[in-house]
């Protein structure tokens, strides 16, 4: 399809086109994919241009979403420009993805990220500790040595034990608490990771800490990484997709492109009104009326085109109205849940009251990866009407994890039910994490607290699906949960594992900016995961 | 950035690991990289002939002769000049970010004076508009804004002084290198040292040194990492690599931020040169100053008891509240046995573990009925009875009333001043405060020692500790500085044509672009030292240039040859950036509001953007709402949450400084111009300007809509096409109600949605 036409194939578009190439045996390589996309505008726009144009053209016409594996083709056209950057005998190693597109073999294509907000307690969920319920009420022994916390100050503050119940669960024995039953039966699916830390111990800095890589802002997300590595699978549809159920502390830079170019950001889909930013037109101009003005709109853009020519920025933002309108249809099919069984329903937990709201984002979760979205996020206990702390338990832990896990724990078991069933869990890595972990001493802060401070030092990720061989536990925090100890593994190694398994080498996606190389694991993830989690 | 790609390699892949292996903060690296001769960067400007050239039209202007010289080289055909339509439409949004009015257009299009359009060129820089669109780069370069950022997001009160302060720079044409000295130094080169005389007039002197010192502001809104606040030292770190960061980037074209952790990979900055530079700070404090009359202060805190009246009525308040809340636990207590409330009487830390237990049961009923005021129970009212609510009710009134007669603020600046403590700086291994290393004293980067420029000496200074940036800014302003002079005319060449000589205008180290007309860069950064330092002159020397004034078409053999138009051989194309987009939209509706300077302006938010937000408290929108409609760079610039519009339009995280914003086009801009409840509006406002103001016929509103947005009168063709929107069925909005506007309103999207609108030529 050409510009040309484009318009008529606009308003035939509606509704959207599943892309299912992975899943109908079809698969394509993600080259194979970079290259359809490409011709088609190029033909029309660029004809005769040059490399440095047609670059120029892969950028702008991002067609939105980042939909273009870019990365891929800007260092093969980088390569071109700058051969003094690669060695003569190995022309194909310049681009990043030369062997079939990604630098390794890759499990997983789709990622869902479930991101407890404020912080889950590691101690009360998949990290039990004995030894701590036998301190329960006692100071911190001296031998795990001293760490002054934001309230906290170790040596005032006496240990607690956790109130909840664990069990070894499946076959593989993984011990989970019962804040988790419904989770809990997936437990030979899980690699629960238990020595996880950074060193941020602000919310800001761990959510950072946990989607970028960094403790600042500025930094691309994880999410924005992998789409800029991989590309997108669905045109009509956002690559990389966050679902809040409320604004989160760190806000929109742990979603969003950092230094990358924008097209790279997370959007934001939101439970209440219109799921994107302004995807719906104003009630006065809809139906007719805005057909009529983007029909004239186009019309006007290619007669100013037409005098200016060969102009790849002009062409991009034509064909970027040709996907909003396109976008104004595929979002609210993709929204629209009226298709999925009561059975369905049932699993996610969109019975109940209390589990409704975080199993329609799981769902959501499901039909985005359906649809060929590349990364999806879904934040549980982010802050509504000002009020509520997500899972940062400082006072009154239990209540507070009790209530928090009971909206997610059915909607995270019936979605990893339903990605198996479908036969989406081999190529969709499920993660659970949040900002830390909790500390196993009471929070200072108050005296009547009855609650855990944060803890960035030692906590609990936990993966599943996107090929990782389940049942499996990896590391270990010390015998009351304060720190990790065995097998430390550093959000970078978190994060270079997810690349891993994506089929991404860590250290070769980069991105060149204020004078030096960028990576999403900085200078570490040497001690990264990957072949452990895939291992049996 | 514009297009990164043609900038730089996108993805770099080296023989080794690009990023990880540790260098050894050692300075044997840093001779061998003296020793390299190549860095153009540090040799200071040369003074160079304006070349020859053979079309004599290309001689006349020297910034033409470099240019065609170049073109010649490169076998490059310079295009035609712009027509006089485009051209001021070019300089317009180049010089005030605003499209001409129909009554500027009509001016210049019959001036028929040979020097109407320098007249034009000066008129424009002698408008306040100048001002607030060229601060705007500056702001992008110093990472402004007007909040910290971060979980606490500390809100900066005077940041919007520094604004104004940059503003009126601008406007007045202050000379760059005094630019320079009073952002780096006004408190120790200009000292707030002169006595009031007698009236309650600030002498002018003291007054302009107070201005002045307003500089040093950019040293204080940077961004604030919360978890610093616990650590004297690390804040103190973090403040001083900030501050690094941002005078490398802004003054010296150079990314130096790396070499806080490690020598620079690339460039000869080593780790020892960053503290150096940090040293030059780290005697400086953060200080709040008031920026009024003695008298006024005397004022201030001669009201002040009404302040405490404030206090007293909330404390009135919270004890009102405390006594309800305790007879409403008092209530629950009633109904457990003497033992349990008892043991929760007790105090916590006296408990035993029987009774510990026993207390449980009812704190757990205190904090289900939502009194526990610990767990921020305040959110269901407690439980007054009508005679205290009442009394509550009548409280609140008086706060009001006393709020409004008590006064909050003592008009304030927060600049740089001398800190009270004398702190050594140590050269931080791997950038980690915590492990100090070796302690250094102030000092200039070392590559630049023998480039004509004296290395720091503080032994002459009697104050103590030294005014190093004192010196620090006669360094940066010496006319034998290799980087001041061209760094900011390479700034204000990328400001005209959309990519500087250097086409990474904070890189101008070895990783950075090499220049594309050096000896131009080095032409045009003599002559500003030349003219004093004047960006107005540099304005008008760029503007006045054949260069500037050719037409952006499109020629295949010169596309071939330097599809990047690197060289020049048309003008760039360029989309309005943000701030300029939503300005321009107003202008063209009808609805600027050209009040200046002042408080930041907090825009209105949708529900649907609130969403985002944390803390909506930090979001005071300005109730006022003819301000709502104000210059962009007025509004607030909240780090943890930038306006939507503009985020979406690429305006910089302000995280660190921006050189060079991107351009990208993403389908969530169509969206946002398309649907966004601010261009609903003013699509609305638009159309009621053109129905109001243009005529009573379609072809004349038409013809107004082109004029007004597009700065022309729409061809035959295009007006014929829109003419569809008048055709009768198409008064029935979807709604099934006749609305008379819906079609203006239809065609004030379409023009405000246009490349042509969006795109300059």
């Amino acid at each position: 399809m050409g510009f040309h036409d484009s318009w008529k194939n606009a308003e035939d578009a509606a509704p959207c086109r599943l892309v299912h190439t992975r899943r109908q045996g079809t698969a394509k390589t993600a080259r194979q994919i970079v290259m359809e996309k490409l011709s088609a505008p190029y033909q029309f726009c660029c004809k005769e241009t040059l490399v440095t144009s047609r670059r120029e053209f892969l950028q702008k016409a991002g067609l939105g979403f980042g939909s273009l594996a870019a990365s891929f083709l800007m260092s093969r056209d980088g390569a071109a420009t700058q051969p003094s950057t690669q060695t003569p005998t190995q022309p194909e190693t310049a681009s990043p993805f030369a062997a079939g597109m990604t630098h390794v073999p890759a499990t997983a294509t789709n990622v869902i990220f479930l991101f407890m907000h404020g912080g889950p307690s590691h101690i009360d969920t998949f990290d039990p500790k004995p030894l701590l319920t036998e301190l329960d009420g006692q100071p911190v022994p001296p031998s795990f040595g001293a760490e002054d916390f934001q309230f906290t100050r170790v040596a005032k503050v006496p240990l607690m034990a956790s109130r909840q119940k664990f069990q070894p669960r499946g076959e593989s024995g993984i011990e989970i608490s019962d804040l988790f039953p419904q989770t809990a039966q997936h437990a030979d699916k899980l690699a629960v990771i238990r020595s996880c830390y950074h060193d941020g111990f602000t919310h800001v800095t761990g959510q950072n800490w946990l989607n970028t890589g960094w403790p600042r802002v500025g930094r691309p997300s994880v999410g924005s990484w992998t789409v800029y590595g991989l590309g997108t699978e669905n045109e009509n549809l956002p690559a990389f997709v966050v679902l809040l159920d409320g604004p989160i502390a760190a806000g929109a830079p742990v979603y969003g492109p950092g230094f990358l170019p924008g097209m790279y950001q997370g959007t934001v889909l939101r439970s209440d009104g219109p799921p994107i930013l302004n995807v719906n037109p104003p009630t006065q101009l809809q139906g007719e009326d805005q057909r009529q003005i983007m029909k004239m709109l186009a019309r006007y853009n290619r007669l100013h085109l037409e005098q200016r020519q060969e102009d790849a920025e002009l062409a991009a933002r034509i064909a970027s109205y040709e996907l909003a309108f396109r976008m104004q249809a595929s979002v609210p099919e993709l929204v629209d849940l009226s298709r999925e069984t009561t059975a369905t329903e049932h699993l996610y937990g969109l019975d109940q009251e209390t589990s409704r709201e975080f199993g329609t984002q799981c769902l959501m979760a499901r039909r985005m990866v359906e649809r060929g979205v590349r990364f999806v996020q879904v934040y549980s206990g982010g802050r509504k009407g000002g009020g509520g702390a997500g899972w940062d338990g400082h006072v009154e832990l239990v209540k507070n994890h009790r209530t928090m896990a009971a909206q997610v724990d059915q909607p995270i078991a019936g979605l990893l039910s339903d990605l198996e069933q479908r036969g989406l869990l081999d190529s969709t890595l499920v993660i659970w994490g949040g900002d830390f972990g909790r500390t196993p001493f009471a929070d200072g802060l108050k005296e009547s607290s009855q609650g855990r401070d944060h803890n960035p030092y030692g906590f609990t990720v936990w993966m599943a699906g996107g090929g990782i061989r389940g049942g499996k536990v990896i590391g270990a925090t010390d015998e009351i949960g304060f720190r990790a100890t065995e097998d430390k593994i550093h959000v970078h190694d978190l994060h270079a594992t997810i690349l891993g398994l994506l089929g991404i080498d860590h250290e070769r996606l980069t991105y060149f900016t204020q004078g030096r190389e960028f990576r999403l694991t900085d200078i570490g993830g040497h001690d990264h995961l990957t072949q452990r989690l895939l291992a049996s | 950035m514009r297009t990164i790609c043609f900038l730089v390699p996108f993805v770099t892949v080296m023989a080794g690991p690009v990023v990880g292996a540790a260098i050894a903060p050692a300075d044997d690296s840093t001779a061998a990289k003296q020793a390299q001769p190549g860095w153009w960067a540090v040799q200071p400007p040369r003074q160079v002939a304006v070349p020859e050239v053979e079309d004599a039209a290309w001689q006349a202007h020297p910034i033409d002769a470099f240019i065609a010289r170049r073109q010649t080289q490169q076998g490059l055909q310079p295009a035609p000049p712009a027509d006089r339509q485009t051209l001021l439409r070019r300089v317009s949004f180049d010089l005030h970010g605003l499209p001409p009015s129909p009554t500027q257009i009509e001016r210049f299009l019959n001036d028929a004076s040979p020097d109407a359009y320098e007249k034009l060129i000066q008129r424009l820089l002698d408008s306040p508009r100048y001002g607030e669109r060229w601060s705007r780069y500056w702001l992008d370069v110093v990472r402004y804004a007007d909040t910290g950022g971060f979980e606490t997001d500390i809100y900066f009160p005077n940041a919007w002084r520094y604004r104004d302060y940059v503003i009126k720079s601008f406007n007045d044409d202050k000379p760059f290198d005094r630019f320079v000295t009073e952002q780096i130094a006004a408190d120790q080169v200009w000292p707030d040292d002169i006595e009031l005389r007698g009236t309650f007039d600030i002498p002018p002197e003291k007054k302009e040194h107070l201005d002045a010192r307003v500089g040093t502001t950019l040293f204080t809104i940077g961004p604030v990492y919360h978890e610093a606040a616990l650590n004297g030292h690390q804040l103190r770190y973090e403040w001083l690599s900030d501050v690094v960061n941002t005078l490398g980037e802004a003054f010296l074209g150079l990314t130096i931020s790396c070499a806080r952790c490690h020598d620079h990979k690339f460039d000869p900055i080593t780790q020892r040169d960053y503290h150096r530079l940090m040293a030059i700070f780290a005697n400086s404090c953060i200080r709040d100053v008031p920026v009024v009359h003695k008298m006024s202060e005397f004022g201030y805190y001669s009201a002040y008891p009404l302040r405490l009246r404030v206090e007293q009525l909330k404390s009135s308040i919270q004890r009102l509240d405390a006594a309800v809340r305790d007879r409403a636990i008092d209530e629950i207590k009633a109904g457990f046995p003497a033992e349990v409330v008892a043991a929760f009487d007790t105090p916590r830390s006296e408990r035993t573990a029987q009774q510990a237990r026993l207390a449980k049961q009812i704190e757990e009923a205190v904090s289900e009925a939502g009194l526990n005021e610990n767990a921020g129970g305040g959110k269901t009212e407690l439980p007054y009875q009508e005679q205290e609510r009442q009394q509550r009710r009548s409280l609140l009134q008086q706060v009001g009333e006393a709020v409004l007669k008590a006064n909050f603020d003592l008009p304030r600046a927060t600049v740089l001043g001398r800190a009270e403590v004398h702190y050594p700086v140590h050269i931080a291994e791997r950038g980690d405060w915590r492990q100090p290393g070796e302690q250094v004293a102030p000092g200039f980067p070392s590559v630049f020692n023998g480039a004509g420029l004296a290395a720091l000496d503080v032994s002459g200074q009697t104050s103590q500790p030294p005014l190093a940036r004192k010196l620090l800014a006669e360094w940066l302003t010496s006319p034998a500085h290799p980087l001041t002079a061209r760094v900011i005319v390479n700034r204000v060449w990328q400001g005209h044509f959309g990519r500087g000589i250097v086409a990474t205008p904070n890189n101008f180290g070895l990783q950075g672009e090499p220049p594309s007309h050096p000896e131009l860069l080095d032409w045009l950064a003599t002559t500003l030292v030349e003219k004093g330092w004047s960006i107005k002159e540099m304005h008008h020397l760029i503007m006045t240039s054949r260069t500037y004034r050719m037409s952006s078409a499109f020629e295949p053999t010169n596309a071939q040859r330097d599809p990047a138009n690197r060289f020049l051989w048309r003008m760039n194309r360029r989309r309005l950036q943000a701030e300029t987009l939503r300005d321009a939209v107003l202008v063209v509706a009808g609805s600027l509001n050209l009040e200046m300077g002042g408080q930041p302006v907090v825009p209105p938010l949708t529900k649907e953007e609130q969403l985002g937000m944390w803390n909506l408290d930090q979001w005071p929108e300005t109730l006022d709402e003819r301000q709502h409609t104000r210059r962009s760079v007025y509004l607030y610039v909240k780090r943890s949450f930038l306006y939507p519009m503009f985020t979406t339009f690429d305006f910089p995280d302000s995280s660190a400084s921006c050189g060079r914003r991107n351009v990208s086009t993403v389908a969530p801009q169509a969206l946002m111009l398309l649907n966004s409840e601010f261009m609903q509006q003013q699509a609305q406002v638009f159309g009621e300007r053109l129905q109001k103001d243009y005529g009573d016929s379609p072809e004349s509103w038409i013809e107004g809509s082109w004029l007004l947005g597009l700065g022309r009168a729409p061809t035959e063709q295009e007006a014929a096409l829109a003419m569809a929107l008048f055709s009768g069925s198409d008064d029935l909005s979807t709604t099934g109600q006749s609305d008379t506007l819906l079609p203006l309103k239809k065609l004030a999207l379409i023009v405000l949605n246009m490349n042509e609108f969006i795109y300059v030529d």
